[in-house]
């Protein structure tokens, strides 16, 4: 491409972002509360109605693992990795269930977080800072593919404007972002994330619209792609577009594995909890498979960049990881490229926020509140903004230091260890008879065997030196199966059986909800 | 605050309306969810859709379909559980 051509795309991709953060400063103003109270900075002042929560949830799903992680992997290695669709079919099912019940619950004993009930159901301080804990760890892998997502964005733009040193003008570029995103999440709180969301999903759509009408037609039809993806060579693993039947229960248990996870992770309960009353809650909920089609269209960018012979030597030249900016970048002109690239961008950045201001919520709230009593509500709001810069340049540096394969990677990999929290946050919605050291060690049994499961299948069978599987291959016919999904299913047997057991025994050792917290 | 207050809080949370409703609504949350793990269902070639195979389309199609029974399905829970 001329160089006219990449300096539009630039300008056009800046003069947004300016728009984007323009915004996201401008949103402490919006429905102002008190930014001193931690319900309002990381809740919005729980004033969010269905309009915006659809938006809001939708800001927590449709990350980087959609514009990113879903259709590399659709790229790299077919149909399986289409499990993203029945997940997202699935989970709003789930939480349908489950978070209207948490909703009510939260507000009437003023929860922020889930942990805060499992402190209260369990009656158990330790229990509620392992919970904790594993929501804080589970994130970051999530927030470090948001910023792959980016830096795949930036990788192409830049990697096109400048002949030389462009992997070292994207690191800063991704730094100064970093900086300027930080800055707005401490100044607006989650109000900064729900305005910018509108504007992020916006341009999204709108891209994913355009591209999916116009380049099967640029190239013959949507057959084209896929006989053409079927003739090519680099689908040794998973057989092409089609499942083979190896990979069936790997789908399976990666689409129940996922749906079960979703609303487990930090940041989909705190948007779940920023609502203003279940009514709308479950509205938004309900609407969401509509978002997933985005999802579903964007999977099959996958499948349509072989099709694509203009896309094809920039997948090549960038990796797999910039499928959908390459396909957008070599068929549409540079105003467009600007403004979806734009998209792509602010579709990692907005994320990143909502989860980093999750984990700062669980870090003061739940993990040293217990432990220094004298933390004042101020001071607990401060902290919590402090370490949303903290851990979102943890993140930051995670991702300069641990390389997987593919990204998506990133994010089944902290579904593994959030999926372990289901027994002490979902059992216990329903539940007072789990007993909390069952629950306690079903917590560490789920996690030695899935991630034990995931070490054995990466770096002991295969002597790999990066995470490229999250699978454990049993014999044929069972075939694979996701290490997160076989993780809670010996979780859940811990913890039926040795509360059981316990009930039996002792019968008083059972959770006793409510004694503990609020007097 | 006491245990036996948690109780009555608890049994508030209890979802209001008649037998029937709630078949109507485990039905309706139930059947997407049993029709996505169904794989060897969809797991098939044709027929095609604009190009597109049988697996792709058909899990995209049921979206709209979940996004429509789930819809059913929170506004019947929004009239059980009264109020505005």
């Amino acid at each position: 491409m001329s160089s006219t051509f990449n300096i539009e795309v630039f300008a056009v991709f800046v003069s947004l972002f300016v728009l984007f953060v323009a915004l996201g400063f401008g949103a402490s103003r919006w429905r102002r509360g008190d930014m001193n109270d931690l319900g309002d900075w990381a809740l919005a002042g729980r004033k969010i109605g269905s309009y915006l929560a659809w938006f809001l949830v939708g800001a927590d799903l449709y990350t980087a693992y959609t514009f990113i992680a879903i259709p590399e992997s659709l790229y790299i290695k077919g149909a399986v990795y289409f499990f993203a669709v029945p997940y997202v079919g699935m989970t709003f099912g789930v939480a349908l269930i489950t978070m209207p019940r948490l909703w009510k619950l939260s507000r009437k004993h003023n929860y922020v977080t889930a942990v805060d009930m499992v402190k209260d159901k369990f009656n158990s301080r330790s229990l509620a800072t392992i919970i904790a804990l594993t929501g804080i760890v589970a994130e970051l892998p999530y927030i470090a593919l948001q910023i792959y997502g980016m830096q795949a964005v930036l990788t192409i733009m830049i990697g096109q404007l400048v002949t030389s040193n462009a992997a070292t003008i994207t690191e800063v570029a991704l730094i100064i972002a970093f900086v300027i995103l930080a800055a707005f999440t401490f100044t607006s709180g989650l109000r900064g994330a729900v305005v910018t969301a509108v504007m992020k999903d916006v341009i999204i759509f709108a891209t994913v619209i355009v591209v999916i009408v116009l380049v099967p037609m640029y190239i013959g039809g949507f057959g084209n792609a896929f006989t053409a993806m079927a003739t090519a060579k680099s689908h040794p693993v998973t057989g092409s577009y089609q499942l083979s039947g190896l990979f069936l229960n790997g789908f399976i248990s990666l689409t129940i594995g996922s749906a079960l996870a979703l609303y487990l992770y930090p940041h989909a309960i705190n948007g779940v909890l920023s609502t203003s009353s279940t009514k709308k809650l479950r509205m938004s909920t309900a609407l969401l498979p509509i978002y997933g089609v985005g999802l579903a269209l964007l999977a099959l960018f996958g499948v349509l960049a072989y099709g694509a012979t203009k896309a094809l030597p920039l997948i090549h030249t960038y990796g797999p990881v910039t499928t959908v900016p390459a396909l957008i970048y070599a068929y549409f002109p540079p105003w467009f490229v600007g403004f979806a690239f734009l998209g792509i961008f602010i579709g990692g950045l907005v994320p990143a926020s909502i989860m980093a201001i999750a984990q700062a919520n669980l870090l003061t709230r739940n993990v040293l509140k217990p432990y220094f009593k004298n933390i004042t509500p101020k001071l607990e709001a401060r902290l919590s903004k402090y370490f949303s810069i903290m851990f979102k340049f943890i993140a930051l540096a995670f991702i300069f230091v641990v390389l997987p394969t593919y990204s998506l990677q990133l994010q089944l990999v902290g579904g593994i260890i959030i999926l372990q929290t289901l027994p002490s946050i979902f059992l216990a919605l329903y539940s007072n008879k789990l007993n909390k050291w069952a629950t306690g060690l079903g917590w560490l049994a789920g996690q030695i065997t899935g991630l034990g499961l995931l070490i054995d299948a990466n770096f002991i069978v295969s002597h790999g030196t990066s995470i490229t599987t999250v699978f454990f291959k049993f014999s044929t016919p069972l075939g694979f199966f996701y290490a997160g999904m076989i993780g809670i299913l010996v979780n859940l047997l811990v913890v039926l059986v040795g509360s059981m057991v316990a009930g039996a025994v002792r019968p008083n050792a059972v959770a006793s909800p409510g004694t503990s917290g609020r007097k | 605050m006491t245990t036996a207050e948690v109780g009555v809080d608890e049994l508030s949370l209890e979802t209001k309306g008649t037998t029937g409703q709630k078949v109507v609504v485990a039905l309706l949350l139930l059947i997407p969810m049993v029709v996505f793990a169904l794989t060897p269902l969809y797991n098939s070639k044709g027929p095609e859709l604009f190009g597109v195979t049988f697996f792709y389309w058909f899990l995209t199609f049921w979206l709209f379909v979940s996004a429509a029974l789930f819809t059913g399905a929170a506004l019947l829970l929004n009239k059980m559980e009264g109020g505005k």
